[in-house]
C-alpha cells in the first residue's frame, strides 16, 4: 500500500456523518436512487476521505457510488482481472506507471473529447497532465501528484556541528561520516531498497540526481551507459553500503513504510522519502523525530548532477465501457470532476482534503495559494517553498511503457544485487537493459 | 441402453453411483475443470495486459520456461530449501518423538505445547520470524548481543548467504510438530515384545533404535517425507511475507517465480506451464519416496 489509510480523521468522518444525515433527512436517498450509479474502484488509501466525499457527491448530484477498494500491493492484479472479466467498472484509480499497458489493452478511455474534464489542464501542473497522456491522448484527471524529497534531521545535523544540509551526494557521505565518527548514528543515510513497488521510484530519483536516465527519448535503454545511465547512481549505492558504510546493508530488506518508521524514530539523519510523508514525520503522535524533519533540494550527484527528482501521479481513469454508454459516461464525468477537479460549489474540495488531512500534494495549481494549504506546509514542513521548487524539478519515470510491469521485476533484482555487492553496477544495469530490449522487441 | 446398464449393474451398484454422483459432479467442477483449463492455458501465450491476442503456442511455453535463466536459479533455490527443510524437520521430529515416547512427568503438557507452532497461522509465523530477524529491533540480535555472541546488531534476512536457511528455519519451526506427531503415532504402534526380544539378544539402546525402531517407523517416515517434500517444494507464504524473493534473487524459489510470472507480469500462459512443471515434479518426487520406502515396509 502506497498510502496509509489516514489515522482517525474527525473532519472526514464528521463530513460523512453530516452528509449522511442530510441525505436521510432531505429524502435525497430516493433522488440518489433515481440518478443512477457510478462503480468506482480504488486502493485502500484515504478511505475515510473518499467515503466522506462520496457522501457529499451523492448528496450534491443524486448519483449513487459503489465503492470498492483493495490493498495497493494487489490492486493492479485485482483491477486487471476485473477489466479482463468485463466487470462493470466506470472509474478507477490508476497509477501513471500502468497507463501505457492499460491504454494499449483498451482498458482506459481517452478524455480529449470531454471538455468538462479537459478544462482542468489549464489549472494543473504540467508534469501531471503529461503523466496522464500517452501517445497524445489524455486518459484521466489527477487524484494526486507527488515526488521524492530529500529529507534531513535538523537535530542530528546540529549535534554534528553541521550548519547546512548537503547539496551534493558527496556532501551527504562527508556529513554522514562525521556523524558516524561522533557516534550520532551508525547509518546516517536511510534508503528503502526492498524489492517492492517503491524501489523504481527511489532509484529513479537517485539516477536523475546523478544526471542519468534509464532510457532515451526514443525508448532505447541507456541505463548501462557509464556516463548518462544509471551506473553512477548504482555505484554510489554500493559504495555507501560497502565502502563508506553510511547506509545499512539492511536497506535491501527495508520497505518504504519501515523506512519511514526508522527515519521517524530519529535513528537516521538523511533519507529519500515521498513528500507526502512529511506530515507523518513531523507529527509527534506518529514520530519521535517530529518537528526536526525538514526538506531540502535533492542533492546533486557526480559531474553531471542535477537537483531533479522522480515524480509520479495517480489519477481517475474512465473505462471504455462507461464512456460508450451515454448515461454512464455522464455520471462518470461528474464523478471524476467532483473528485479530480472542482466540486459543484467550484472548490477543489477533495484535493484540499487529501492534502490537509494526510498530506497528499495536489496537481491543482490554484490550491497552492489557498491559505489553509499554505498554513499546512508551514506547520508540517516549515514552509512550502522548497517543496514547490522541487516539484518543478520532478520528472516522471522514463521507463513507463507497456512492458514496465514485467521489466521492473528484473530491474529491482539488478539494483538489489548491486546493493548486496554481488554484481558490478555496469553488469547489473546491462542485465536490466537487456531485459528492456527483449520486452520492447516482443511488444512490437 | 438403459436396459443394458440395468442388466450389467445391480441395484446396489446403481444406488451407489447415484449417491456419489453429487460429490463427483462437484469435484469435476471445482477440481477437474480448473486442472484441465489451466493445462489449456499453459498451451496459449496469454498475457492479461494484451487481451486481444492469445495465440495457441503448443508446448512453446514449457520450452520458454526451460530456457529462462530465472527458472534454473529458482530450481536451485527450491532444491536447497526443500532438502534443508525436509531433512532438518524429519531429524528434529524423530528426536522429539523419541523424547515424547518416554514416560516422564510433564509429557502430556509438552505434547500440548508442541502443537502451538503448528497451530499458528502461516502468515503470523512469517511475520513473527521476520520481526525476530529484523536488523534494527529483532529479538535474535538482542539475544545474541546479550549472550556476547555478536558485537553489534547485524543484518539477517538481508544477507543472501543466510536468507534461505533463515526462511527454512521458520518453516521447520512450524512444520516439525506435525511431523513429530505423525512419527509418535507410528512409534506407539511398535510392539514392546520386539524391544524385549532385542534386549534378550543383548542389543543396546542404539542397536534397538537402529534395528527395531527405525525399520518399524518406515510408514510414518514415508508419510512425513512425502508430506514435507510436497509442502516445502511449493512453499510460498513465508517467501511472500519475509523476503519477496529477495534480497536480489537469494530466495527466488519456484513458487515465487510462478507468482511473479502469473500475478505480477500477468503472463498466465508461462505461469500455468511453470505450475504444471512444479506439480509434476512434486508428484514424481512423492512417487519416488513412496516407491523407495514402500518397498521396504
Amino acid at each position: 500500500m502506497k498510502i496509509e489509510t489516514a489515522p482517525f480523521s474527525r473532519r472526514a468522518l464528521s463530513l460523512g456523518a453530516l452528509s449522511g444525515a442530510a441525505l436521510a433527512g432531505s429524502g435525497q436517498g430516493a433522488r440518489a436512487q433515481a440518478g443512477g450509479t457510478v462503480n468506482f474502484i480504488g486502493w485502500s488509501a484515504a478511505v475515510d476521505q473518499v467515503r466522506a466525499h462520496i457522501t457529499a457527491f451523492e448528496r450534491a448530484t443524486g448519483v449513487r457510488v459503489n465503492y470498492e477498494n483493495f490493498p495497493w500491493a494487489q490492486f493492479r492484479t485485482a483491477l486487471v482481472t476485473r477489466l479482463v472479466g468485463n466487470a462493470p467498472i466506470d472509474v478507477s484509480w490508476v497509477s501513471d506507471a500502468w497507463l501505457p499497458e492499460f491504454a494499449e489493452a483498451g482498458w482506459l478511455a481517452e478524455i480529449n473529447d470531454l471538455p468538462q474534464l479537459m478544462r482542468y489542464n489549464a489549472e494543473a501542473a504540467e508534469y501531471c497532465t503529461q503523466s496522464m497522456t500517452y501517445r497524445g491522448k489524455q486518459y484521466g484527471l489527477s487524484y494526486y501528484g507527488d515526488h521524492m524529497s530529500f529529507m534531513y534531521n535538523t537535530d542530528m545535523l546540529a549535534r554534528a556541528g553541521i550548519a547546512a544540509p548537503p547539496t551534493t551526494w558527496d556532501e551527504v557521505v562527508e556529513q554522514s561520516l562525521r556523524m558516524k565518527q561522533r557516534g550520532i548514528a551508525e547509518f546516517p543515510l536511510l534508503l528503502s531498497l526492498a524489492a517492492d513497488s517503491w524501489l523504481i521510484e527511489f532509484v529513479s530519483a537517485l539516477t536523475f540526481a546523478f544526471g542519468g536516465r534509464f532510457v532515451d527519448e526514443q525508448g532505447v535503454p541507456v541505463m548501462a551507459d557509464a556516463n548518462r545511465g544509471a551506473v553512477r547512481a548504482a555505484r554510489f549505492l554500493r559504495e555507501a553500503i560497502h565502502t563508506h558504510r553510511v547506509l545499512s546493508p539492511g536497506a535491501v530488506e527495508t520497505g518504504e513504510i519501515n523506512g519511514l518508521r526508522a527515519f521517524g524514530s530519529g535513528a537516521h539523519a538523511f533519507a529519500i522519502v515521498p513528500t507526502y510523508r512529511i506530515r507523518a514525520l513531523n507529527d509527534p503522535t506518529q514520530a519521535t523525530a517530529a518537528g526536526k524533519i525538514r526538506i531540502t533540494l535533492m542533492p546533486k550527484g557526480g559531474p553531471n548532477g542535477t537537483n531533479d527528482t522522480c515524480g509520479w501521479i495517480r489519477f481517475y481513469g474512465m473505462t471504455p465501457g462507461a464512456k460508450a454508454d451515454r448515461a454512464r459516461r455522464e455520471r462518470a464525468v461528474r464523478f471524476m470532476e467532483f473528485f479530480g477537479g472542482r466540486d459543484t460549489a467550484g472548490n477543489y474540495s477533495m484535493q484540499k482534503m487529501l492534502l490537509t488531512d494526510i498530506g497528499l500534494p495536489s496537481c491543482a495549481l490554484p490550491l497552492a495559494l489557498d491559505p489553509d494549504v499554505v498554513n499546512f506546509w508551514e506547520r508540517w514542513a516549515g514552509g512550502g517553498a522548497i517543496i514547490a521548487q522541487q516539484s518543478t524539478l520532478a520528472r516522471k519515470k522514463d521507463v513507463i511503457s507497456p512492458w514496465f510491469g514485467e521489466w521492473v521485476e528484473t530491474s529491482n533484482q539488478a539494483w538489489q544485487t548491486v546493493c548486496l555487492g554481488r554484481a558490478e553496477p555496469e553488469a547489473a544495469m546491462r542485465t536490466a537493459a537487456a531485459k528492456w530490449t527483449e520486452l520492447r522487441r516482443a511488444f512490437r | 441402453m438403459l436396459a443394458a446398464l440395468h442388466r450389467r449393474f445391480g441395484y446396489d451398484e446403481r444406488s451407489a453411483a447415484l449417491l456419489v454422483f453429487p460429490v463427483v459432479a462437484v469435484l469435476l467442477v471445482v477440481a477437474a475443470f480448473p486442472i484441465l483449463y489451466s493445462f489449456w492455458v499453459s498451451l496459449h501465450d496469454i498475457v492479461l495486459t494484451r487481451p486481444l491476442r492469445r495465440p495457441f503456442v503448443g508446448f512453446d511455453n514449457y520450452l520458454r520456461v526451460f530456457d529462462d535463466q530465472r527458472f534454473w536459479v529458482a530450481v536451485a533455490r527450491t532444491t536447497i530449501y526443500t532438502v534443508v527443510t525436509v531433512a532438518v524437520t524429519t531429524l528434529l521430529a524423530m528426536l522429539v518423538a523419541l523424547l515424547l515416547n518416554e514416560n516422564f512427568p510433564g509429557n502430556r503438557l509438552l505434547q500440548a505445547l508442541l502443537l502451538v507452532p503448528w497451530a499458528t497461522p502461516s502468515v503470523v509465523n512469517g511475520l513473527m520470524w521476520k520481526w525476530i530477524y529484523d536488523p534494527t529491533y529483532g529479538l535474535l540480535n538482542a539475544l545474541l548481543l546479550k549472550l556476547g555472541l555478536i558485537e553489534k546488531y547485524r543484518v539477517w534476512l538481508g544477507d543472501p548467504d543466510l536468507t534461505l536457511l533463515l526462511i527454512a528455519n521458520a518453516a521447520i519451526w512450524k512444520q516439525m510438530p506435525l511431523a513429530a506427531l505423525l512419527i509418535i503415532v507410528t512409534m506407539k504402534a511398535i510392539p514392546d515384545d520386539l524391544y524385549r526380544a532385542a534386549k534378550v539378544d543383548g542389543a543396546g539402546v542404539f542397536q534397538r533404535f537402529l534395528h527395531v525402531t527405525l525399520p518399524a517407523l518406515r510408514p510414518g517416515l514415508m508419510l512425513v517425507l512425502v508430506y514435507e517434500t510436497m509442502i516445502s517444494i511449493r512453499h510460498f507464504d513465508l517467501f511472500l511475507i519475509m523476503t519477496q524473493g529477495g534480497p536480489g534473487d537469494a530466495s527466488f524459489t519456484l513458487s515465487w517465480l510462478i507468482y511473479v510470472e502469473t500475478f505480477r507480469s500477468l503472463r498466465f500462459g508461462t505461469g500455468a506451464a511453470m505450475s504444471y512443471i512444479l506439480a509434476i515434479t512434486t508428484f514424481v518426487l512423492s512417487w519416488a519416496v513412496i516407491r523407495f520406502l514402500g518397498r521396504r515396509i
